[in-house]
Formats: structure tokens, C-alpha cells, sequence
């Protein structure tokens, strides 16, 4: 069911949509596009501006849509450049099985509530002006002049902002230790709100996001380690304060200080890894931050060659809505992946994904390196990360004297504690091979293959 | 090395605990690392210490660490992988118990299970007893993940709780004399809950032969096996008769005789002519037994169900059923069921205090019996008929003709008869299940539709084994 072009002109609520859609409704912008076998269903993914791809689908019967993204418009450019796609063939749909998440958002929708009535006002949308690219102003000498020294004044105002944020810091954390760490955690949370509004006001904005969500790391320590947790919490916040101090340039040190490159820049700088392999999807995670942004994480396997992980992480309003699932975690896929700049990369973006290969039998997992060195290299090279992923060899989960949990190998002694508790099929069976998540004290499962098949994703 | 600085760290963190400067209390070797000034020492200590013990120091655990056995694989395999994605999406949208009962046997009437990764049962649910071995697994008690082969007095005390009661199911079927037996030797040593429910299972091929151990029961000092075992011979027959009680139960329900050539007799209940009357008539058909109410109006068993006036009055057919459920024998609550489904108006908390009683076959033939006389749709049926399945030509009867006019409906919104979808789902056969598909394609349903997910799963799901 090929739609009219003129319908999505009727359903953009503005030109702004429009022009917006004529950028994505590109080939290089979408992958895994399809069509249900009766035609009355499409959906795609696209690349957006955050490091998972947004799911799109549409039901053609009324125009109803979802896309995840977290614009408040409706229907958002995604979906208008989607439908663009179908109405001019710029792309193939080929009929395929509906996946499982479109079927999910149709059980979901209400009936006139998904539905996209057309906007009353065509008379200012014009789709043909829409997809004319007009060129940039040009701009005179001085203009340029004057519009490049107040930049560079305003970094250099934000660069003073900073530091003096993280003497406050130090300061801060020297503090604790005087008064004590039991009285810290004790007090923990309104003691790193306090330092954290600070980081703000000092436009250190990342780093009070992690120390906002310090208490919560925090307490979820069993109580006798937690003196050993705010140790190892404030002494990293020294070690990155240090570091940025004799390198402020460093890209990856600004990252988890103020904060993150645009995906545009990113894309656009030629010494940025790009590496393109077969992935698999681990595991995904969604959850909402004090602050009430909720986050997006997926995390990938390297089954070729390149780095061993990926993280694809994106921040959401709360008020965007529910977070759909952008993966299906075990899926295999090959894709160009862009790291953000690091000693040892591991956050990236997804830039290219290729449609699945027919028949392709599952790739298998890579062997890990020794079990020691695989935990604490990632924790060495950058003092002041948190959690990183590590492969186990094969293992299986055994309980304590007070029934936690421990992650044990075949072979070897090594035990590591688990976060949470491990119960049903993973406490139950052989663990041939997992990817879990090492927090420097404590391991949470990703996924695990077992003689059951594949478990655990999110 | 590791451990020594560790330990060397340790006066350094109770330091800090409480609370002042640990420069003092550094490892000696670090001291040079640290310089002069205070303030900035002590950030460098705790740079240096909370960086090891956040990259070298491993907790150990208290005691040995033990692994739990393997979950056993069960009798049936789990679902086929491509299925899984569809079961769970059911599962998920199946909260409630019944529901999901019925989905789970489903699968156990097809011959599968669930995948452990997808669902396992909790501790006390009532499941298929396929699943016994999970259960008593989770139950984490012990016993060994395979139980032996045969339940007798020597091997009794070998199975999990779950398999054990499974493993008497099973010998009651084949051996009902030698389960009695059995039983009789080993029920004084069960908890009053196991008690119940494997008293439970003797209802099943309830012969004389299970006297003694009735008798043996009538003195228990739980108060349900008591009543239990009571009941239990009442439906042999020898449950307690007479007395004033039923004298007064038969005055409420005379006997009159109809017809000229063939004089059938049927009951006319007398009008009753206060709430304190309809309770105490209530409290009467609760408290004796069928037997016994039979005796005092002159009647066998046999002709008090057939004489009986269905639907005339459900605040005394409901009383009447449970009567029967609790004390006659199988054949009497048989043709109860039979008479309740084929009058004119069902009353389904009736039907539904039999259906304790009734096997399977039993419980579908009176689902059909619903279905085909226009009593009933599909949500209800399922109640009745259980997750057994199977009907044939589902999408024929008026259920089905009523469902599929109510989803071409104009104001017919996407949430709509979800609950009838399940349940067809559910009591449809493999060959019904493909037809109602494509009967609800050709009224407007698109095969995506999230509510056509059980009838996907019926319609692909092979059966592993020959259906009843």
C-alpha cells in the first residue's frame, strides 16, 4: 500500500517537520525497513541524534504512529521521513514478519489516540519547499571576527567556572574524610547533592551527574563494604580531578567533566576509530536517574575484530515517555561503530547498521584473556571509571554461607560477588560462557550461554 | 602482594571512618609519594588507596560457596525457540492465576513446557505436575534433581514434596489398591497440608478398598482431613443418613409425580417465604449428604438428579451442586453436570462447583454443550472446559459468530474482545485455531494484531502427543 506524498504533507504539524523529514528520508539513514506481509504496517530505524537508533512504525490504515525518540511532536520527523521513504520508493520495504515490537505498540494503542488527524492548516506546508537546501547566509570579515572572539571568551569564562567547581570538589572531599566516612554514608545523599548543585552552578555538568548518582552506588553496597566503597567513590573523584587539571584538553577527561561531543562533530572528525564488525547485543538497560533523566543503555560484543565492548547509551526527559526497546538482545548484526575518544574506548555510537544475512548461522563468542587481568586493565588505564564489561570462562553461580550469590569458574579459584540475586534457570546451570558487567567489587550478568540456550538481556 | 597492602590500608581506613587525618597510618613506602603538605597528602593517600582497593582487592566469602544442583530437565521439552517470543508476550499479559493455569495446560495437553528462562512455578502454585521437579528444585531443599523411578514405603521419604505427590498421582491411576495402601502406612507422617492434598488424590478411582484408610482418617486432628475423609466415604455410601436434618431438607422439596403412561417424577420446591427460610434450607443441603437427602425423599440417587429442577431456582441448584461435588459418587456428579448443561438455563457458579469433579473430557463436553446452545462465550467456556482444549469448529458456534460480528463492528476499538480472543485461543484445537484465523483475516483482523497471539501459538504448536 504505497501512500500519496500529499498525506504527509497533511500530517506534518509544520514546515520545520517537513524540512526535517526531507533530511532523513535518505538511504543512509535507515536500516532493518519493512513492511508487513498484508502491507498495512511499516517500520525502519534511523539514526538520530542519540547513540541507539530510533524504532519507527506506522499503521497505515489510519496513520497511526510511534517512533522513540523523544520529540514532542506528533508525527515526529522520523515517522514523516519514513512515510516519505514509502511514497517515493526511495527505499525498498520488503515483506517481512512483523517484528515483535511493532506488535507490542499495536497492542498498546487506543484507538483515536495513535491516530494522526491531518493538521488543519495545509495552506504554510509546502513539501517541495521543504526539500530544497538553501544555502547558509554568508557572513562578512568582522562579523566573523566578533562572533569568533565572543566563543572564545565564553570558553575561557567556562574553563575558570570549572576549575574553580573542582577545587570545590577536592575541597569537599577532603572535608569527608575529616568528619568522618561513617558519618558520610550515613548522610550521604544530601551531603552529594550539595557538592553537586555546585558542579552544576560551575558548569561541570557531567560530573554532577555522577556524583548525583553516587549515594545510589553507594547504598546498594551490603552494609560492611560500604566504607571501602566511598574510598574507592572519592578517591576517583580526585584521580579525574587531577587528571583534568593537567590535561584539560583531553577529550575524554572533558567528557566526564562537563560534556559529551555532538554526534555531528563526532562524525565529522577523520581521526575518530570507526570500526565496522559483526556485534551482538548483550544486554540492554533502561533506568531513571535521580536527576529525572532516564537512560538508554545497550550494550555490545565484538564477534570480529576491534574492541572487545560497546556501550550505546542515550539520555532521555522522563516526560518523553516509556522507553520501547531498540534491540533484541542475542541479535547479531554487522555495523559501523564510532567510539567516543578514550585511553580504553568503549562508549560509541551506532553510525551504519547492515540488514541482517540470510541463513547466517549465530557467530560465536570470542575467547576471553586471563580472568585477573581482563577485570582490573580497564580499571587501571582510566582510574576513574566505574563499571566496565569483561567476558567469564566458564562458570557457574554457587551461594555463601548467607545464600548471596558468587560467580565461580570451572577452573581456577577465583570467586567474584554478584550484585543482587541470581534466581531461576541462571542459578540452575552451567554458565558455558557470560558477559557481566565488573563494578571493581561487584559483577552484574549480562548474558550467559547455558546447555538451556541463551539467557538474561534486559 | 596485593594482600599486603591491603592489610598495611587498614589502620588507614579506620582512620578515616571515624574520622581526621591517616597520614600517620600510611604504608611506609608511600610516604615520600605523599610530600609535605597536609591537605594535599591526604587527597594523594586517598587517590592511592581507593585506587587499589577499587582495582586489586577482591572480597572473599564467608565460608565455603556452594552450587545448587542442575534444573531438571523435565518429562516434556520447553517450547520450540521460535515459539518462545510468542509465550512470552502471553505470559506477561496473563496475571491472573486461572488464565495462566489454562495456558500452562495447554502446553502440558500438546506436550510441552515452558522454558526455564521464560517461567518457572513458585513454591506453592498449583501447576501441572510436570513441573513437579522445578518446584521441589525451588524449593531448594535437597533432594536429588532425578527421583527414583517408583514411589513405595522404602523410597517414599527419597522424593521432593512436589514429585512425591506427582509420583502417587500417577500410582493412583495404575494401582489404586497399592497407593490406599501406601498411603495408609505413610499419611500419619505428613504435615496437615500434604495430608490434604494427597487424600485429595484418592478421590480419583474411589472404591470400597479405601475404606480402612478412610476410617483410619475419621479421627485426624486436622480439621479438613476430617471433613475430607468424611466426605470421601460419604460417596461410597457410607457417609452418616437420616435425622432430623434431611427430614426437614425433604420437606422443603416434595416429590410429585407428572404424566399419565410414563410417570416420571420431579421435584417442585415449595415456595420459600423468608430470607430466614432460604438460609436455613441453604445451611441444610450444606451440611448433609446426597445419600442421605436421597434416602428421605424415597429416591435413589440416580433419579434425585434426574428428578431434580434445574434452573428453576439457583439459590437452591447451587447448594444442591456442591452437595453433590463434596459427597456422591463420580457417576451421579457426571450426569448432575450433564443435566445442568442441557437445561435451559445454566447456571454457570453451579456448573463451576462440579467442576472439581469432573474429569476433562468431561469438563469439555459440557463447554461444548454451552458453547452450541448459545449459553455461553468463549471466556466463560474456558472456565468451564479448563486449558485442556481442543474444540473443534470453536469459531463455528454462536460464540464465534457473535465475536466476529462484534470485532467488525464499526465502533469496534483495538482493545476489544481480547479476553474472548484468549479465550478461544485457548479451547480451540490446532485445526480450529487455523480456521478462526482465518475467519478473523477476513473480518478485518490484521495477522500482527497483538490479541491474535494465542491463536498463533494454538495454530503452530504441533502436538507431541495423541490428544484425548
Amino acid at each position: 500500500m504505497a501512500i500519496d506524498l500529499k498525506v504527509v504533507e497533511q500530517l506534518a504539524t509544520d514546515q520545520a517537520s517537513l524540512k526535517a523529514a526531507a533530511g532523513l528520508a535518505r538511504p543512509g539513514k535507515w536500516s532493518g525497513i519493512g513492511t508487513s506481509q498484508d502491507a498495512t504496517l511499516v517500520w525502519g530505524e534511523c539514526a538520530g541524534s542519540g547513540a541507539n537508533p530510533y524504532r519507527v512504525m506506522a499503521d497505515l490504515r489510519d496513520m497511526g504512529s510511534k517512533c522513540t525518540c523523544p520529540s514532542r511532536k506528533f508525527p515526529c520527523k522520523h515517522v514523516l521521513a519514513l512515510l516519505w521513504l514509502d511514497a517515493e520508493a526511495i527505499l525498498p520495504f520488503p515483506p517481512a514478519e512483523t517484528p515483535g515490537w511493532v506488535t507490542e505498540w499495536l497492542g498498546r494503542r487506543r484507538s483515536a489516540g495513535g491516530a494522526s488527524k491531518p493538521a488543519a492548516s495545509a495552506g504554510d506546508k509546502n513539501l517541495y519547499a521543504a526539500r530544497t537546501v538553501e544555502p547558509d547566509p554568508v557572513e562578512d570579515a568582522t562579523a566573523t571576527a566578533r562572533r569568533e572572539a565572543a566563543g572564545a571568551k565564553r570558553a575561557q569564562d567556562t574553563e575558570r567556572a570549572i576549575l574553580g567547581a573542582l577545587e570545590a570538589l577536592e575541597q569537599w572531599v577532603g572535608d569527608q574524610l575529616r568528619l568522618g566516612l561513617a558519618g558520610f554514608i550515613d548522610d550521604v545523599t544530601a551531603r552529594c547533592r550539595r557538592i553537586g548543585a555546585r558542579l552544576v552552578d560551575g558548569k561541570a555538568a557531567a560530573l554532577a551527574g555522577h556524583v548525583d548518582e553516587l549515594p545510589a552506588r553507594l547504598l546498594a553496597l551490603p552494609t560492611d563494604d560500604r566504607v571501602h566503597g566511598a574510598v574507592v567513590e572519592l578517591a576517583r573523584l580526585v584521580l579525574l580531578v587531577r587528571a583534568f587539571r593537567a590535561d584539560s584538553r583531553d577529550r575524554e577527561l572533558r567528557r566526564a567533566v562537563s560534556s559529551i561531543e555532538s554526534r555531528e562533530a563526532l562524525l565529522a572528525d577523520p581521526a575518530v576509530p570507526r570500526v565496522t564488525a559483526a556485534w551482538e547485543v548483550l544486554a540492554e538497560r533502561v533506568s531513571t536517574r535521580r536527576d529525572g533523566l532516564v537512560s538508554q543503555t545497550t550494550w555490545l560484543l565484538n564477534l570480529t575484530e576491534g574492541p572487545r565492548f560497546a556501550m550505546l547509551l542515550d539520555f532521555f526527559p522522563a516526560s518523553a515517555g516509556r522507553r520501547g526497546s531498540v534491540f533484541t538482545p542475542g541479535e547479531q548484526f554487522v555495523g559501523e561503530l564510532l567510539f567516543y575518544p578514550a585511553r580504553a574506548p568503549l562508549r560509541a555510537l551506532l553510525v551504519r547498521r547492515d540488514p541482517a544475512p540470510i541463513d547466517a548461522a549465530p557467530l560465536g563468542w570470542p575467547e576471553g584473556g586471563a580472568l585477573e587481568e581482563a577485570l582490573a586493565a580497564p580499571l587501571l588505564i582510566e582510574p576513574w571509571a566505574g563499571e566496565r564489561p569483561v567476558l567469564l570462562p566458564p562458570g557457574r553461580i554457587g551461594f555463601d554461607r548467607a545464600g548471596a550469590p558468587w560467580w565461580q569458574p570451572r577452573k581456577g579459584t577465583l570467586l567474584l560477588p554478584l550484585a543482587g540475586s541470581a534466581e531461576g534457570l541462571i542459578a540452575g546451570t552451567d554458565l558455558m560462557r557470560a558477559a557481566a558487567l565488573w563494578s571493581g567489587r561487584q559483577l552484574e550478568m549480562l548474558s550467559a550461554h547455558t546447555p538451556w540456550g541463551r539467557i538474561g538481556g534486559g | 602482594m596485593a594482600e599486603a597492602i591491603l592489610d598495611a590500608l587498614g589502620p588507614v581506613l579506620t582512620r578515616w571512618t571515624i574520622g581526621g587525618s591517616a597520614i600517620s597510618a600510611a604504608p611506609t613506602g608511600w610516604r615520600d609519594a605523599l610530600g609535605v603538605d597536609a591537605g594535599e597528602a591526604e587527597l594523594r593517600l586517598l587517590a592511592l588507596s581507593g585506587h587499589l582497593v577499587g582495582t586489586l582487592a577482591l572480597a572473599e566469602p564467608p565460608g565455603a560457596v556452594r552450587t545448587r544442583d542442575d534444573i531438571p530437565v523435565l518429562a516434556q521439552p520447553p517450547l520450540p525457540e521460535t515459539l518462545r517470543p510468542r509465550a512470552r508476550r502471553l505470559l506477561h499479559g496473563l496475571r491472573e492465576t486461572g488464565p495462566r493455569r489454562a495456558l500452562l495446560d495447554f502446553l502440558d495437553a500438546r506436550g510441552w513446557t515452558l522454558h526455564p528462562g521464560d517461567w518457572m512455578p513458585g513454591k506453592g502454585d498449583d501447576v501441572p505436575d510436570v513441573y513437579a521437579a522445578w518446584q521441589d528444585w525451588a524449593a531448594a531443599s535437597g533432594f536429588p534433581s532425578s527421583s527414583p523411578e517408583t514411589l513405595s514405603a522404602e523410597s517414599w521419604d527419597d522424593f521432593g514434596p512436589a514429585a512425591r505427590h506427582a509420583a502417587f498421582t500417577a500410582l493412583r491411576l495404575r494401582d489404586p489398591a497399592g497407593a490406599s495402601e501406601l498411603l495408609a502406612g505413610k499419611i500419619a507422617g505428613e504435615t496437615p497440608d500434604r495430608r490434604v492434598r494427597l487424600l485429595e488424590v484418592v478421590a480419583t478411582k474411589l472404591t470400597n478398598v479405601d475404606r480402612p484408610l478412610l476410617e483410619s482418617l475419621a479421627g485426624d486432628r486436622a480439621p479438613r482431613v476430617k471433613a475430607l475423609a468424611a466426605s470421601l466415604m460419604a460417596r461410597l455410601g457410607h457417609g452418616e443418613t437420616g435425622g432430623e436434618g434431611a427430614a426437614e431438607l425433604a420437606d422443603f422439596f416434595p416429590v410429585q409425580t407428572k404424566g399419565l403412561f410414563r410417570r416420571t417424577r420431579a421435584i417442585v420446591p415449595r415456595e420459600v417465604k423468608s430470607a430466614a427460610q432460604r438460609n436455613r434450607r441453604t445451611a441444610l443441603l450444606e451440611a448433609l449428604s446426597l445419600d442421605a437427602f436421597a434416602q428421605a425423599l424415597g429416591l435413589s440417587p440416580e433419579d434425585l438428579v434426574t428428578a431434580w429442577p434445574w434452573g428453576s431456582d439457583v439459590t437452591a441448584d447451587r447448594p444442591f451442586a456442591t452437595m453433590a461435588a463434596r459427597s456422591a459418587p463420580d457417576a451421579i456428579v457426571a450426569a448432575a453436570a450433564e443435566a445442568l448443561t442441557t437445561s435451559a438455563s445454566a447456571d454457570f457458579p453451579a456448573l463451576v462447583g462440579l467442576l472439581p469433579r469432573l474429569a476433562p473430557r468431561q469438563r469439555r463436553r459440557a463447554a461444548i454443550a454451552l458453547l452450541r446452545g448459545r449459553q455461553a462465550g468463549f471466556a466463560t467456556a474456558l472456565t468451564i472446559a479448563g486449558g485442556g482444549g481442543g474444540i473443534d469448529d470453536a469459531i463455528r458456534m454462536p460464540a464465534g459468530t457473535a465475536l466476529l460480528e462484534a470485532l467488525g463492528a464499526e465502533h469496534a476499538r483495538p482493545a476489544d474482545q481480547a479476553s474472548e480472543l484468549l479465550s478461544l485461543g485457548l479451547l480451540a484445537s490446532r485445526t480450529a485455531a487455523k480456521q478462526a484465523l482465518d475467519q478473523l483475516a477476513a473480518a478485518g483482523l490484521i495477522a500482527s494484531d497483538p490479541r491474535l497471539d494465542m491463536l498463533r501459538l494454538n495454530a503452530a504448536l504441533e502436538h507431541r502427543r495423541p490428544t484425548e
